[in-house]
């Protein structure tokens, strides 16, 4: 699982920006001290009893490494606040598929959150696939980000988030802007 | 034909603009090569042996005489004045150097075309059948379908980054010239009982180092239901693919592993959940791809016929050529014409800047504008009058592109192997060459009838070697080139991956041992209309390990 790294050395991005992130990344709760917002591995999040994992006075999320099935999150979606998909490896692809299933086919309302190795040129992608903010700790990507650069088509050959249909065009083609 | 509208412009557009920025870093030292790969690798910019090699995307396999003129002048231009065409239907330059890649990229946009997706673990070119809108034999036209794919695929937000590629070809007839049940998915339409359009589907079907004949996951799916149920497989293939083994990472081996039942299963309870969603495809839309793939309206040309008869008892070389490069049109007044980029003794695949330009030319005078590239490394000009054959072979003749050899003996594909490919472990062009001239006499040729060789270099099967009638794999084994023999596989409707034969040849025994087996199957064949592959799945391997390798090899 993935280590608090120096935070410092990240940033937390979403559409409107770089923002702070309330949430502290632990491998347990004991951990994690009294941090009001927790972001748990998986086979953590699973082994606490329901009243703490769904504790309405401390949120806690949940991170899925890609190797992890979504399966076990689906029954309680409408509880859990912020589900982290993590990329070791800008080139393991799964967590986009995942991002997808989780916003379009379950309805997921909180907070997707793409954690790892995020290369700018992905950056599109993951928002399209439904993820509503990035951990980055790639130094490009950060000031790509940060100059707002974020190396996007002009137009999409496929239905997303963040994009719109055009009236007379293909049933699949879309154009960006929310 | 497909052509661009302001959105595909856009697209491409932006994309090249995003390249030349990508190349200037790092001709600047801004970017290492390290970080520059995944990128030009996006863009079909690979690092072979001796230069960067570029890949063209030649969406399955349509070309116009304008988009071969531009593919000539670049060859002449940025290259060494060839360029060679691939077994996917892609035609590659070998020498471009870096600096011009983006000049490159900007006239291939000027003339709709790009590199895109023809490298990575993404959603590759899209293949066809070469004959399709041509073939007497078709149900329906597959490129309307694959230009949907082609769309729907480019720059897939979810699907860029699949464990490993993807490959996806369409068929429109029942005759598979697209090899469907060697790749990722295969799609046959076809008409159910009601007359309704739809497609046959297989799925894990592949070469390389684990061959194996793709499964058919549906018998029948609507075409509206095309990218639903694409989308589907991909996503069931994008989560449990493996990534552990870049060896086992294609979905073959999903399929192979997980069972057909259950990958059945999976992707249609996945199909359940989407298939009303936006990518279900509303007819006006097929329609309107559909357009643009219209027939051409060719003219009665009647006198063709007597013509023709005429001309082949006048010069028996062109009668040949007739009988061989020429396939039943739509239109009996029309031929399909094959183009054989296998001149006895040469490079498979290979065609100079002033051979495509002819070929432009002569598409745009007698072929409806329209030139096709098969997975066979030939081309194909769709729409030739019966009347006009005589004139399209002097022409072709005066540059050596009337070879009267396609689908026999000498009509190898060979992959660029070890003079080119920094993945080879032996050179597969020499050794085309040299099989080709030991069988050049047009004679023995058409003696021995239908053979496809097919050879590659390395266990990766460019090559195709796995479905060769013949099929040669280079290895090295102790510093030395050595030559593995299968026999039998077929990469059409009745599709069998070749058994290999036994121990391998070297560089100088090779082309003996091939004809070794041909002599055999000469032999031992009923008569001659019994094709070597025919003679193959009636007697199997025991004949020819016996010829290759003595009685007492095969006790065993």
């Amino acid at each position: 699982m993935t280590e608090t790294t120096e935070q410092a050395k990240e940033g937390l991005w979403g559409r409107e920006g770089f923002r702070e992130d309330p949430y502290v990344t632990a491998e347990s709760l004991e951990d994690a001290g009294d941090a009001a917002a927790v972001i748990l591995p998986l086979a953590a999040w699973l082994a606490l009893p329901e009243d703490v994992r769904f504790d309405t006075n401390r949120k806690i999320g949940v991170s899925i490494a890609p190797g992890e099935k979504i399966d076990p999150l689906l029954p309680s979606l409408d509880r859990i606040p912020l589900i982290a998909l993590q990329f070791p490896a800008f080139n393991d692809g799964r967590s986009y598929s995942k991002a997808e299933l989780l916003k379009s086919q379950h309805n997921f309302k909180g907070e997707l959150r793409a954690v790892g190795d995020v290369l700018i040129d992905q950056v599109a992608y993951m928002l399209r696939t439904g993820f509503d903010t990035l951990k980055v700790a790639h130094a490009v990507t950060l000031s790509r980000l940060a100059a707002h650069n974020l190396h996007d088509a002009p137009v999409y050959y496929q239905p997303g988030r963040g994009s719109h249909t055009v009236p007379g065009a293909y049933s699949w083609r879309r154009i960006p802007g929310a | 034909m497909y052509r661009y509208d302001e959105f595909d412009h856009a697209f491409v557009s932006a994309r090249v603009e995003q390249f030349k920025d990508q190349v200037e870093r790092r001709l600047a030292g801004e970017l290492t090569e390290e970080q520059f790969r995944p990128l030009r690798l996006m863009n079909g910019v690979y690092l072979q042996l001796h230069a960067y090699m570029l890949r063209v995307a030649i969406p399955y396999g349509t070309l116009s005489s304008r988009q071969m003129r531009k593919l000539a002048h670049i060859a002449r231009h940025y290259d060494r004045g060839y360029g060679h065409f691939t077994t996917r239907q892609n035609l590659q330059y070998n020498w471009p150097a870096l600096a011009d890649m983006p000049k490159v990229l900007d006239e291939l946009a000027s003339v709709e075309m790009h590199a895109l997706q023809t490298s990575g673990n993404c959603i590759r070119n899209v293949t066809a059948d070469h004959f399709a809108g041509a073939a007497a034999d078709e149900v329906a036209d597959p490129r309307p379908y694959a230009e949907i794919l082609r769309q729907w695929s480019s720059m897939h937000p979810e699907f860029s980054y699949l464990p490993r590629k993807f490959k996806i070809a369409v068929t429109g007839a029942e005759r598979d010239r697209a090899a469907i049940q060697v790749h990722d998915i295969g799609l046959q339409l076809k008409k159910n009982e009601a007359g309704e359009l739809g497609f046959a589907v297989y799925v894990g079907g592949g070469q390389g180092r684990t061959p194996m004949v793709a499964k058919k996951v549906r018998d029948f799916l609507p075409v509206e239901d095309l990218l639903t149920y694409t989308t589907a497989i991909v996503r069931v293939y994008n989560l449990n693919g493996r990534r552990d083994n870049k060896y086992k990472a294609r979905i073959k081996i999903l399929v192979h592993e997980t069972g057909t039942e259950e990958i059945i299963r999976q992707i249609e309870a996945e199909w359940e959940a989407i298939r009303d969603t936006d990518l279900k495809m509303p007819q006006r839309d097929i329609d309107a791809i559909d357009e643009y793939f219209r027939a051409p309206n060719l003219a009665q040309r009647p006198e063709g016929w007597s013509k023709l008869a005429s001309e082949r008892k006048a010069d028996p070389a062109f009668a040949r050529w007739v009988d061989q490069n020429v396939t039943p049109h739509k239109n009996p007044d029309y031929g399909v014409v094959t183009i054989s980029l296998k001149p006895i003794g040469g490079i498979p695949g290979d065609a100079t800047d002033a051979q495509m330009d002819l070929v432009a030319e002569i598409a745009e005078k007698f072929s409806q504008d329209e030139i096709r590239v098969s997975h066979e490394q030939n081309l194909v000009l769709p729409h030739v009058a019966i009347a006009d054959l005589r004139i399209v072979y002097d022409l072709l003749l005066t540059d050596g592109l009337a070879t009267a050899n396609a689908g026999l003996i000498t009509d190898i594909i060979a992959c660029p192997g070890l003079d080119y490919c920094a993945l080879a472990n032996a050179r597969s062009i020499p050794v085309a060459q040299r099989i080709s001239e030991r069988f050049g006499s047009p004679e023995r040729q058409s003696d021995i009838g239908e053979l496809k060789i097919k050879i590659s270099g390395c266990i990766n099967a460019c090559g195709h070697h796995h479905v060769g009638h013949i099929g040669i794999l280079g290895v090295e084994k102790k510093g030395e080139e050595l030559y593995q023999i299968s026999l039998g596989g077929s990469g059409d409707e009745i599709c069998t991956i070749g058994d290999i034969t036994g121990r391998g040849f070297s560089s100088e025994e090779i082309v003996d041992a091939v004809e070794t087996i041909v002599d055999r199957y000469l032999e031992i064949r009923a008569d001659k209309e019994e094709s070597f592959l025919a003679t193959y799945r009636r007697l199997g391997a025991a004949p020819f390990k016996n010829a290759l390798y003595g009685e007492t090899a095969n006790a065993a």
